[in-house]
């Protein structure tokens, strides 16, 4: 499946922790960054047929409902797509009846929705704009509307002693997915003098832990991600499968013929030239095929070996059998009838397996 | 006037003298002047391309090999003079090879900066000359600066050094100033060679380079009789026979010549192979008319600082063998033999003059012969006395005996001028106290500086004590050593187990004193650079059999990045083939999997633990 990533570079405040591409604005995400947009789709040269548009941020909820139905037709006449997923993500501080519904008339079919935590000391300390209860009040209101939806969780902000009743609260809420991120202390951001603030490896990986015990009943389909039945993210989902996308807007990846591209990361310089590359790289097929690997170790289901090989023409024993083995004996991968795919330690030690896959 | 040829220069004429300074006091600008001034320059330049292959040399600002040019120059009473300028090592390590240089000469130039006045070096290397009966001419340099201070300097030469200084040079080497005074100073007031014409060949050699395509060029200075191309020649102290196929001079690229004379002082190229063939010090005579007896002076040298070095990957050991093999073509003072390490494997235990000739020979191999190495901590040679009389000498750790076994455990010491201003004297005694130093006595050298001479284990010095006098005197105190033999110390071996097992290595000897806070200290560095691995790590060390001290590097348990989409993918392959690259520079001991650093952990434990 080839998906359609769209990224809003504007924030009403600047989370201190966050080191994606945005910039503050007082008002709705710009006209000639909307026009920019349309521009760059309209020229897009790649595949023409997708099946997943996800707006992301930043803060897509800054969109106009009418800007954000102009970019929904543009990618309609640029992609054919069948009953596409749809996801916006959403600030709860933005979160009304009427945006809500004024996006579900848009087209829009999921939200994710940056809860963080539900403890308002946590919220305060990760600079959010939101409280617990409108946390709380956004959620009832997309889950009135949206049948699918997420809920995005940070762990390991202090104090990390809130973090049961958080999860106490996103169990009541009963979202139908969710997503928890251990905190990270970015350089480059205002948290990166704050590092020694960080909860030590033991301590995260407890807390990631009562996730996993909190949400038993839900699929833990992927790393950070749970689902109920049949509302795993499609468009997230492009990414660990490591497929084809097209990434709009200020600083987007695009994945297209082999090669990884980059937007231009400024947006003045996004505005000048929409589509054009501050990066690009034509990645080898040995390069792709580790990628693959270890995109797909990322998810609970893990590789199909006949996926594997009806992609690249070979079959995974072939190009991977020794290092695939040592991983199954050290305790990491083990092996299903057609899939390959991590264990619950696999999970933990994620990037040992991707170590173990690189070439140096 | 004397009639000559050049075959027959009149050694009345002949000066060979070096320059003798403190570093930065100006020796290598001073020599680039005489060179110009007496249009030796365009060679001149042609030797700067040929040092330009000796990278780290140049880097360090520190000249390893000595050079010999000569300059020609036709002196204000219109005679001309072939000089000899012969430059020597800066370094205390090599200090064998500043004497072997400054018994080539008659003279030597006393280089004193005028802002800085006498230091350690400068007194080092001019006691050495004195001994070496060395015409002295001191040179004030650096007057052009605007806190020179002429008078004090030329105080300082008298009081502290017992020169007289009233007929001190005052040179700008920078400006140019005084140069001309510098030559006719070489020329009047050094005596020439003093040589027997007729004599049997004598000839010393101060030094030997390399080149890969004419074989070992040997450095002399022809003392008595001649040398000639053709002539069967003998090294007195090595006693092998060569013949003589080209002799000559440098000006400063070589140029061949049929005979050096008397006094004169050039090259030779005799079909020798091998660095390790040639002797500094040794002396060359005429098979058919030998001299009695060789010239005094000459000195085997031995290293004193030992280390382990082991290819990073095993499959490298033959590369790794290659190279050594190599470099000793170029540099016969360091040694080798093949070793090998329970924790390491296969390798070699080098043997150096000193730290930063181990330091040299560590960067040339990793930089030159693109080897990543794992390096052990260096560390001195102790005499073992065993309970039943033998005795030995120890190079590594590991060869220590048990306790029941040993008798007595002696090490290096060595004798240590420490010159400092005299507000840093306290800081030095501390430092030197630390060290394990003994008091010698403390010479005030002026109003404003002391010289505090301690003697001091060997071991103590080769790791820190250079940058730690650095430090403790703000960049003011300067260092000059000579050993002195071994003395007995309470000597422990202090082992370090990972998971239990003694890792070879890791082990070093301390002083009984010392054994249970550097092993602490040891143990928590290791135990920061170890990173965590799929199994808990156990961290001991021991003194003896008795465990002191136990740290752990706890199991990895996590090790996951939370998100990965769209861009983060390449990003994190990268950062996982970084990751990976890193990992392979670490040695797999038993099951641990240790990081190179850790091998050197000693050395900034003793930065730490002060
Ligand atoms: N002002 C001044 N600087 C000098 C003079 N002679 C040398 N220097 C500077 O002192 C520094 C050390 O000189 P150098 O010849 O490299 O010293 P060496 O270590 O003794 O060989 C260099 O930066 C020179 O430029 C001088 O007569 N006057
Ligand atoms: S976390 Fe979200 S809302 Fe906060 S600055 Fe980053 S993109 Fe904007």
């Amino acid at each position: 499946m080839f998906g359609i990533y769209v990224h809003i570079p504007y924030c009403r405040t600047l989370c201190p922790y966050c080191d994606f591409v945005k910039e503050r604005t007082g008002a709705s995400a710009p006209a000639p960054f909307v026009d920019a947009l349309l521009k760059e789709i309209d020229a897009f040269e790649g595949p023409d047929e997708a099946g997943s548009i996800f707006f992301g941020g930043g803060t897509p909820s800054l969109l106009e409902a009418g800007d954000l139905s102009r970019i929904l037709d543009a990618l309609a006449r640029r992609f054919r797509m069948a009953g596409p997923e749809i996801t916006t993500e959403c600030n709860p501080d933005d979160i009304t009846p009427d945006l809500v519904r004024a996006f579900q008339d848009c087209g829009v079919n999921r939200i994710s929705l940056g809860v963080q935590s539900l403890d308002d000391r946590v919220l305060r300390y990760l600079g959010r704009r939101h409280d617990a209860a409108s946390a709380l009040r956004a959620c009832d209101q997309v889950a009135a509307v949206f049948d699918t939806w997420n809920l995005d969780l940070i762990f390991g902000a202090p104090p990390i002693d809130a973090w049961p009743e958080t999860l106490r609260g996103v169990r009541a809420l009963d979202p139908p997915h969710v997503a928890a991120y251990g905190l990270t202390y970015e350089a480059g951001t205002p948290f990166e003098r704050k590092k020694s603030e960080a909860v030590d490896d033991d301590t995260a990986l407890r807390l990631y832990q009562d996730v996993e015990a909190a949400l038993a009943e839900y699929a833990h389909y992927e790393i950070s991600n749970f689902a109920k039945p049949g509302h795993e993210a499609k468009h997230n989902l492009v990414y660990w499968h490591n497929e084809g996308y097209a990434g709009f807007g200020t600083g987007a990846y695009s994945f297209v013929d082999g090669i990884r591209a980059r937007n231009h990361v400024k947006t003045e310089d996004y505005l000048r030239a929409p589509g054009a590359k501050c990066e690009s790289l034509a990645l080898t097929v040995e390069e792709i095929k580790v990628e693959t690997l270890i995109q797909h170790f990322r998810l609970r289901e893990g590789l199909p070996r006949a996926g594997y090989a009806a992609r690249f023409g070979v079959s995974l024993e072939a190009d991977f059998g020794p290092v695939l083995a040592a991983l199954q004996a050290r305790g990491w991968l083990e092996s299903t009838e057609t899939n390959v795919r991590p264990t619950a330690e696999g999970f933990y030690l994620n990037n040992e397996i991707g170590l173990a896959l690189v070439d140096a | 006037m004397e009639v000559r040829t050049e075959m027959n220069f009149p050694q009345s004429r002949i000066r060979n003298f070096c320059i003798i300074a403190h570093i930065d006091h100006g020796k290598s600008t001073l020599a680039d002047r005489l060179l110009q001034i007496t249009n030796t320059i365009e060679a001149r330049n042609m030797q700067e391309q040929t040092l330009d292959t000796m990278d780290i040399e140049r880097e360090r600002g520190i000249t390893i090999k000595s050079v010999a040019v000569r300059i020609q120059y036709t002196a204000k009473d219109g005679h001309e003079y072939r000089l000899h300028l012969i430059d020597t090592p800066g370094h205390v390590d090599f200090a064998y090879e500043v004497s072997r240089a400054m018994a080539a000469c008659e003279g030597a130039l006393l280089l004193v900066d005028a802002a800085q006045g006498v230091q350690a070096q400068t007194l080092a290397n001019a006691y050495k000359a004195i001994d070496q009966d060395l015409e002295i001419v001191p040179v004030i340099n650096k007057v052009d600066l605007p806190n020179a201070d002429i008078e004090g300097t030329q105080l300082q030469i008298e009081e502290v050094i017992g020169l007289n200084s009233e007929h001190a040079v005052l040179a700008s080497a920078k400006s140019g100033l005084g140069t001309i005074d510098v030559l006719e100073a070489v020329v009047h007031r050094m005596p020439p060679p003093h040589g027997l014409v007729d004599a049997p060949l004598r000839a010393l050699i101060f030094d030997a380079k390399y080149d890969s395509y004419r074989g070992v060029v040997v450095y002399l200075r022809v003392v008595d009789g001649h040398l000639r191309v053709g002539q069967k020649i003998k090294m007195m102290v090595m006693n092998v026979k060569y013949e003589v196929t080209e002799v000559g001079c440098f000006t400063p690229s070589m140029v061949p010549c049929k005979t050096l004379n008397t006094g004169e002082v050039g090259y030779m190229i005799c079909n020798i192979k091998t660095l390790k063939d040639t002797k500094v010090g040794d002396t060359v005579t005429d098979v058919n008319h030998p001299a009695m007896l060789p010239l005094p002076g000459y000195k085997e040298v031995k290293p004193v600082v030992f280390c382990g070095m082991y290819p990073a990957a095993n499959s490298d050991y033959n590369d790794l063998r290659d190279a050594l093999e190599k470099l000793q073509l170029n540099d016969a003072s360091f040694e080798f033999i093949a070793d090998s390490s329970d924790a390491l494997g296969l390798g070699f235990r080098l043997g150096f003059l000193g730290l930063l000739h181990l330091e040299i020979i560590q960067e040339r191999l990793e930089r030159e012969h693109n080897l990543t190495l794992v390096t052990t901590m260096p560390n001195v040679a102790y005499r073992i006395t065993y309970t039943d009389g033998r005795e030995e000498i120890i190079q590594k750790a590991s060869q220590m005996p048990p306790r029941s076994e040993l008798a007595s455990c002696e090490e290096p010491y060595i004798e240590a001028d420490i010159m400092v201003p005299n507000e840093y004297l306290s800081a030095v005694i501390d430092l030197c106290k630390k060290k394990r130093g003994i008091h010698v006595r403390v010479d005030y050298v002026d109003n404003t500086r002391c010289m505090a001479v301690y003697q001091m284990p060997l071991a103590e010095i080769v790791i820190d004590f250079y940058d730690k006098l650095k430090t403790y005197t703000r960049g003011y105190g300067s260092l000059e050593y000579r050993l002195i033999g071994y003395r007995p110390g309470d000597l422990v071996k202090l082992d370090i187990l990972l998971n239990g097992d003694a890792v070879d290595a890791l082990s070093t000897i301390v002083h009984r004193n010392n054994a249970e806070t550097v092993g602490r200290a040891l143990a928590a560095k290791l135990k920061s650079l170890i990173p965590r691995q799929q199994f808990e790590v156990a961290i001991q060390a021991a003194i003896g059999n008795k465990v002191v001290v136990r740290e752990t590097v706890k199991a990895l348990r996590k090790n996951v990045t939370a998100k990965c989409y769209g861009g983060d993918i390449t990003r994190k392959r990268k950062l996982l083939e970084k990751q990976k690259a890193g990992k392979k520079r670490m040695k797999q001991v038993g099951s641990v999997e240790v990081p190179q650093e850790a091998f050197m952990a000693m050395l900034r434990v003793n930065a730490e633990t002060e």
